[in-house]
This record gives C-alpha cells, sequence and structure tokens, in this order.
C-alpha cells in the first residue's frame, strides 16, 4: 500500500519526532509590565474588542476582529502615534482549521514601540483593505493575494504583483509543493514554444543530486573531454586548456607567462 | 535571417494606440541597464512629462519565503546571502539575529565585534556600489570607475575573511565561524586611512558638478507623510526629514557602546540622498575605527569564544565534536534534523544598508519555520515609485531609480 | 622593374598583412566581442565588476551595450524566472548573428540552489548556450576566461559556419 501523504500540506516535514516531545514556548508576558504598551492597549479596547494581548520578544501582540482593522489602524495611526505599517501578510491555517491568521507589523519612531495586529479569517473571505491609512499597503495586500488568494475589499488594482497575470495557484498555501505544479513546470516552453515542444525540450531536471554516468565520464577528462553521444576511444586529442592557440594568434600579441607581473598587495 | 519559431507576439499589454488624450505609453525594462535589475516600468506620458507610472515586479521572484518552509534554519542562511547581494552580511545577520532572539541565546562578546566589522564593511561596499552605478546611470562613469576600486578592496578584505567576494554566508546563528585573519586589521586600517580622501575625490567630482545638481537637486522630492505612508525607511527615509535609524533607536549588537551621528536631512530630494550616503560612509569608517579597539581589547581579555553555547540549538566548536563522543552526537543531530527553536513569533528589525530589514518567523517546534516573512526595504521603495514619478520628466526617472537604490533579488525575493 | 629584396609576405616587408579571410573575419569577431547587459540578479554585480577598474573587460574588446541590435554576446548573469524567460527569447531573437551566449553562474546553468517553482531550471531551455560558467558567483576571473575561451572557438570557426543559426529545436 502506499504511504497516505496529505494534500493539504506538501510541505518538508521532520522525518523523526520524539513521541513525548514537547515544543518549548517562546515567553510571554503580560502586557502590564509595559507602560506604554498598556496605555496604548486601553486606548485601542476602549473603542474596539480587543481578544487577546500579551508582549513576546519585546513587542506587543494583539488579535482583534477582522472587520475592525481599518478602524483599529486609524486609531493607531492618529491618536497612537503608530506612523508606519512595517509589514503585512497572511499565514497559512488551512490544514488546521481552514483559517487563515492575517498580521500587521505597526512602527512607532516616537515611542520606539513595535505592535503587532492580527485577526483571523476563514477560507474564501477578504479583509479590508487599508490602502487608504498606509500606502505601504497597498502593494503589501497584492502580494497576499498573490501568495495567498485573498483578496482585499476596496482595494485599488487587486492584481498579482510578484507572479505572472496568467499565473495559476498560488504559491504559499501550504498545498503548493515548492517546486511548484504542471503548470508552473511548463510555464514557460508552453508560453514561448507551444505545447508541442514539450517533448522535444524535455522535462525539468530538478534532482540536485542526480549525477549522470556519462557526463561525469566525459567531463571528468580535463582536458581530453569528449562532445555529447560521441564514443569515447581513449585516445582523443588534448583539448588545450591555454588562452591562445599554440602556434599564436594572427595579430595579436602571444601571452607569456613570463612577462606577467604579480600584484603582492592590493592596496598599493 | 529566418528565426526560430515561437508564439510570442508583440508585447502591448495594457497598451492603446490612437488614443484621444494624446498619451504615449513607454515600456521601461525589464532589461534597461540603467533599472538596477528587473524592474519594468509603465509610463505614461504627456509630452515628456510622466502622468502615470505603473512599476512591475516580479521578474526576480525566486521563492525565497516558499523555500524557507521547506529548509532548516541553518540551511536558508546562503540563500538570504541572495536577497541583498550587495551587502549580503547583512542579510545574514538579519537572519541570524532572529533566530537567536526566538530561541534566546547570547553571542559572545568577540563575535559580536566582528559582526559589527562584517557589518559596517558590507555597508561601505554598499554605498559604494550605491555611488558607482548612480554616478554611471547619470554619466560619471569616472566616478563609477573610482568607487568600484575601492569596493573591490573591501571585497579583498571580505574574501580573506570567507572566502567569497559576493556571497558571503559569513555569520551563523549564535556567533561568527571564524575568528578574522591575521592581516584583516591592517588592511582594514590602511583602506580607512585612505577612505577619507577617496571620498572627498568623490565630493570633488560631483557636488559641484552642474550636470549633477540639475538631476539631483529639487528631483524626486518625497514628503515626510509620504515616506512614512509608503513605509520607507533607511536613507530614503532620513533624507526626508525623519531621523530614525535602528542601530541608534533600538540597538542590537554592541551599537550602543560605538560612537556614531545618525545624519539626515529634511530637503527629501535625490541630492539629499546622495550627501547622506556619503555622510554615512564617513560614520561607517568611525564605528569601523572603533570597532577594531574593542577587537584589540577583546584578544588583551583573551575572551575567545565565537559561538554561544546552548547545546539544544548550536553545536559545539569543532575541538569538541572531533574530541568528545556528546559534542559529535548532538552535532549530527543538529545537522541532520536541524535545531527545533521554541513555539512563538519573532519579528527582528535592523538597519541594513538599504533600510529596515525584518525578519519574520512563525515557528511551530518543528525543524522548520511554518512561516517566514522578509520585509525588506526595497519592496516599498520601488513601490513609491507609484507616486513619486508622476509629474517628473523622463530623464527624471533613472536619476529617481538611481537614488531609491533598490536591489531586486530584495524585492522579488 | 626594380629587383628589390623586399619580402613582401614578412613582418616589416610593407604595411601589408597577406591573410586569408577567415583570420581576419575570426580577428575582428572575436576581439570586439559587444556583450548585452543582461545583468539579472547576483552574478550581474560580478559581471559589473569585470567591467569596472581592477578587472577592466575592455581590453578584451568586450563592451557593454545597452541594446541587442548592437551587441554579439549575451552573457546571460543571474537567475532567470519564470516570469522574465519571453524576454530573454525576444532579445536572443533581437540580437544580430553571428550571436553567442555565455551562461553565468549556477541559477543560468542549471537553476542553481533555487529549485523553486519560480525558476527556470537553466537557461538552455529557452536559448542556446555556447558556454557555461560554474560557480556562484563566479568570480570576474572565470568570466574573462570564459570569454577567452569564447574568442578561441570563433577562431575555430570558419566564417561563414558561424553565421548558420543556432537553433534549440
Ligand atoms: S548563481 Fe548564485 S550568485 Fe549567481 S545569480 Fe544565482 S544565486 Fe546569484
Amino acid at each position: 500500500m502506499r504511504a497516505y501523504t496529505p494534500k493539504d500540506d506538501v510541505q518538508a516535514k521532520a522525518y523523526y519526532t520524539d513521541r513525548y516531545y514537547v515544543a518549548p514556548q517562546v515567553p510571554k508576558s503580560e502586557v502590564e509590565t509595559d507602560e506604554v504598551f498598556a496605555a496604548d492597549l486601553a486606548a485601542i479596547k476602549a473603542r474596539f474588542e480587543v481578544k487577546e494581548a500579551y508582549i513576546q520578544v519585546e513587542q506587543m501582540v494583539i488579535f482583534i476582529n477582522p472587520h475592525d482593522i481599518y478602524g483599529v489602524l486609524e486609531l493607531m495611526r492618529d491618536e497612537l502615534a503608530y506612523t508606519q505599517l512595517s509589514e503585512m501578510s497572511a499565514i497559512d491555517w488551512l490544514a488546521k482549521d481552514n483559517t487563515f491568521e492575517i498580521f500587521y507589523q505597526m512602527l512607532s519612531m516616537t515611542k520606539r514601540k513595535r505592535i503587532r495586529v492580527k485577526f483571523f479569517i476563514n477560507n474564501g473571505e477578504a479583509v479590508d483593505s487599508v490602502e487608504k491609512l498606509f500606502r505601504s499597503a497597498d502593494w503589501s495586500e497584492r502580494e497576499m493575494f498573490d501568495m495567498f488568494g485573498i483578496e482585499a475589499n476596496n482595494h485599488p488594482f487587486m492584481k498579482r504583483i510578484l507572479m505572472p497575470y496568467d499565473w495559476q495557484g498560488h504559491p504559499l498555501l501550504k498545498s503548493y509543493p515548492l517546486e511548484g505544479d504542471e503548470f508552473a513546470a511548463w510555464y514557460e516552453v508552453d508560453k514561448i514554444y507551444g505545447k508541442e515542444a514539450r517533448e522535444a525540450i524535455g522535462p525539468e531536471i530538478r534532482d540536485t543530486a542526480r549525477v549522470d554516468r556519462y557526463d561525469s565520464e566525459r567531463f571528468a577528462r580535463l582536458g581530453f573531454e569528449v562532445p555529447k553521444g560521441t564514443k569515447i576511444t581513449g585516445d582523443e586529442p588534448r583539448n588545450s586548456q591555454e588562452y591562445q592557440e599554440e602556434g599564436g594568434v594572427f595579430l595579436i600579441k602571444k601571452y607569456t607567462k613570463e612577462a606577467s607581473t604579480i600584484v603582492d598587495d592590493p592596496q598599493r | 535571417m529566418a528565426q526560430v519559431k515561437n508564439r510570442l507576439r508583440p508585447f502591448f499589454e495594457n497598451i492603446t494606440f490612437d488614443r484621444e488624450d494624446n498619451e504615449l505609453v513607454l515600456n521601461f525594462g525589464p532589461q534597461h541597464p540603467s533599472s538596477h535589475g528587473q524592474l519594468r516600468l509603465m509610463l505614461h506620458l504627456q509630452q515628456e512629462q510622466i502622468v502615470k507610472a505603473h512599476p512591475d515586479i516580479g521578474y526576480l521572484h525566486r521563492g525565497m519565503e516558499k523555500m524557507a518552509e521547506n529548509m532548516i534554519y541553518n540551511e536558508f542562511m546562503p540563500t538570504t546571502d541572495r536577497m541583498d547581494y550587495i551587502a549580503s552580511s547583512s542579510n545574514n545577520y538579519g537572519f541570524a539575529l532572529a533566530v537567536e532572539r526566538l530561541i534566546g541565546v547570547e553571542v559572545p562578546r568577540r563575535a559580536k565585534v566582528i559582526r559589527m566589522m562584517l557589518l559596517e564593511i558590507n555597508r561601505l561596499m554598499s554605498h559604494l556600489f550605491w555611488l558607482a552605478t548612480t554616478a554611471l546611470d547619470i554619466g560619471a562613469m569616472t566616478v563609477f570607475l573610482f568607487a568600484f576600486r575601492e569596493r573591490e578592496y573591501l571585497m579583498d578584505i571580505i574574501e580573506g575573511y570567507c572566502g567569497a567576494r559576493l556571497t558571503h554566508a559569513a555569520i551563523r546563528i549564535g556567533g561568527v565561524p571564524l575568528d578574522i585573519q591575521d592581516t584583516f586589521i591592517s588592511q582594514l586600517k590602511t583602506f580607512l586611512d585612505k577612505l577619507p580622501q577617496n571620498i572627498k575625490d568623490y565630493e570633488d567630482l560631483l557636488d559641484s558638478n552642474r550636470i549633477w545638481l540639475m538631476r539631483m537637486e529639487e528631483v524626486g522630492v518625497i514628503s515626510t507623510e509620504m515616506a512614512l505612508s509608503w513605509g520607507c525607511t533607511g536613507p530614503m527615509l532620513r533624507a526626508s526629514g525623519v531621523a530614525w535609524d535602528i542601530r541608534k533607536e533600538e540597538p542590537y549588537e554592541l551599537y550602543d557602546e560605538v560612537e556614531f551621528n545618525v545624519p539626515f536631512s529634511d530637503k527629501g530630494d535625490n541630492f539629499a540622498r546622495y550627501r547622506l550616503y556619503m555622510e554615512e560612509m564617513r560614520e561607517s569608517a568611525k564605528i569601523l575605527y572603533q570597532t577594531i579597539d574593542m577587537y584589540a581589547k577583546c584578544v588583551k581579555d583573551a575572551e575567545t569564544e565565537l559561538m554561544a553555547h546552548a547545546p539544544k540549538y548550536i553545536s559545539a566548536p569543532k575541538l569538541d565534536i572531533m574530541t568528545q563522543n556528546y559534542s559529535l552526537m548532538q552535532h549530527f543531530v543538529l545537522v541532520t534534523q536541524g535545531m527545533r527553536p521554541p513555539v512563538g513569533e519573532v519579528y527582528v528589525p535592523t538597519e541594513s544598508p538599504k533600510g529596515e530589514l525584518g525578519f519574520y518567523i512563525n515557528s511551530q517546534g518543528g525543524p522548520y519555520p511554518y512561516r517566514l516573512k522578509l520585509r525588506a526595504p526595497s519592496f516599498w521603495h520601488t513601490g513609491i515609485l507609484t507616486d513619486l514619478l508622476p509629474g517628473h520628466y523622463i530623464p527624471d526617472v533613472v536619476s529617481i531609480i538611481g537614488t531609491t537604490n533598490i536591489v531586486f533579488g530584495e524585492v522579488d525575493r | 622593374m626594380a629587383q628589390h629584396k623586399v619580402n613582401y609576405t614578412q613582418d616589416g616587408g610593407l604595411p601589408v598583412a597577406l591573410t586569408s579571410i577567415d583570420k581576419i573575419v575570426n580577428w575582428g569577431r572575436s576581439n570586439s566581442l559587444w556583450a548585452l547587459t543582461y545583468g539579472l540578479a547576483c552574478c550581474g554585480i560580478e559581471m559589473m565588476a569585470s567591467g569596472a577598474s581592477r578587472y577592466d573587460f575592455d581590453r578584451y574588446g568586450t563592451i557593454f551595450r545597452a541594446s541587442p541590435r548592437q551587441s554579439d554576446l549575451m552573457i546571460v548573469a543571474g537567475t532567470l524566472t519564470k516570469k522574465h524567460a519571453e524576454f530573454i527569447k525576444r532579445l536572443y531573437d533581437q540580437m544580430t548573428e553571428p550571436r553567442w551566449v555565455i551562461s553565468m553562474g549556477s541559477c543560468a546553468n542549471t537553476g542553481g540552489m533555487f529549485n523553486t517553482y519560480a525558476t527556470v531550471q537553466g537557461v538552455d531551455r529557452i536559448i542556446p548556450v555556447d558556454l557555461y560558467l560554474p560557480g556562484c558567483a563566479p568570480r570576474p576571473e572565470t568570466l574573462q576566461y570564459g570569454v577567452m575561451l569564447l574568442q578561441k572557438k570563433i577562431r575555430a570557426n570558419k566564417a561563414g559556419n558561424a553565421q548558420k543559426p543556432k537553433r534549440l529545436m
């Protein structure tokens, strides 16, 4: 019987895990331990529902409701001085509970603090665009759409950004293999030469450990290489490794090793 | 002569001719000598003036984030080299620091000093490269040759340390693999002593050059709001009047022990950015002088540790591996299965030569990161072209792209 | 008619060099290989370095041109992605013949370390390649050696032969 491989998560897996191994946690601390964060959290809590908040590795993480995101970021930008959206993207939890986790990484330059705002959406739902608040979200949201297929409502130009417009599939989903699917494998051949050329060009060679027995025979013979397909007889002429042919080259000065100087100190 | 038959049709996507409003659509790139890589710009022109710009990226998208999800942490280190390939060590460092924060190890002091030296050498290399290419785009061939000459010297030093010119992989999670070679300090000193004169040479050539001034001054002005809103960092932000340098504000490594200034300008134009790069080179030199002293002190205090001691995550020194059984076993497990950091997530920003380079790592306790997001500064510095270019003229495009200092390994990842 | 003792066929006889068409054509071709600037990624930086001060490519007659119409050598330096693939074909077709291609770096040769969905596994899937340079990134010296080998290859050709178009398929 063939081993069962899950289709919803095809990423590399640890091939051995101790059954009794319990992974430790990166320590989390209470928000109250930091006054600045505590004040910010109180300001956000006054207007919006905050599901969970903690501090991890010097940054506050808060979980909110998906439909509040525009309001929360507006509040943070205008009243709490978080003036920059450094980064936003998604995490794929489809295999676990069919959701995506979206995070927004905020930076306040006056307070020197960073907050990560997060929420969960179900598969197939869209997020609200914050492009009106932070222009940088324009491209981030397009990238998120490209990589995960999550659309942003009210975005002015919701198209792929990194992959070509006619690409199929969303590469960063866990169900997308690292080496691409059938469409990806033949993309350039189909586009340039057409499907009928597939046979002539042949499939991609992706096995990095592959050693062609004949190739190593041919190319390992330094100075006596033979072209592909010809028989090795053993008395091939020597291919010179020199820069110039032995007899010298027409109109060109002969290269002699003795005439060249070697510089010891490059910074002379 | 007949061409090989292929299916490519003339490429006029989004382009209509015979337009009522007399608008011309110009396709710039993706293989344009001054696009600093593979940037494609669709420019809508009214005569020479740009009315709409649409940058198209992704021509160097190599799937690094996906690769990270399929690699153990140490395996991913050489891949980070290829992000901002002009200053590879700064990417190595950003990744190493993020993982170190995640697993919570402290790096020995001597390794920190060496890392700082590498980082600042990389900053110098990157800025010199920026100067060379931008000057070349604007037509100043001499500066290109001068700046590359100096960059080669720095490459020699780095090459002596790690063996590679471009893709260093010189930093490991938990420290550095090697001590610096004997000639490192003397070579660096020779270089640094000449550097002020070299920078002055460039400035003499450029600062009062009429062509340079005309293409730089009052061109590509980025206001503070725009820079903040577009997520600009590094020199792009500092040229727009915000003195924000992560080395100063959220110090990592030993940056809180060294003395340096954060130059900034409130002009926001190309010339301000050019001046900033020059000043930052001087500041880097200052930091390097101080790290040389710090290194000498480390040697004097006989601090020889180069890797952090954390047997769960980091291999023991080579000597132990070769002589002690337990170290060998642990090394074997770490190499074949990879370290398993605790469950949690971390976002760590560092100040790379281009701006804020951040690594977001989400670990689920396995040997592979569950999600790794690379926050590359150039991505947003390319995005800002959408809003920045309209209103400018065609020749300005080249100088604006030049001063944004974008690198496509980083934009597309 | 005067009987003079000058040996015309030797150097210094008269400022005339007698040669075959092949030799003179190949001399011209091999020593003015104008390369298309095709820096795609990291290897492109090393290509620039070989054009810059220390390595000075110009002494081989190799000058970087920005237009495919003016160049006869394409140095594919860097990772070719699937999105970019069609452009390399387009530019290759626009180059005048005879034309040569150097694939620089492991990415261009085989896809290199980027064994992912987005990279083309070797430019020779799209265009014919004359010379592969190993390395990640190859040093400028490697590129120079490669260009010298290409010059040798050109010299070994019949002048007419070089014009035979190379076909991938
Ligand atoms: S071969 Fe290496 S250095 Fe060259 S483009 Fe590929 S990754 Fe970059």
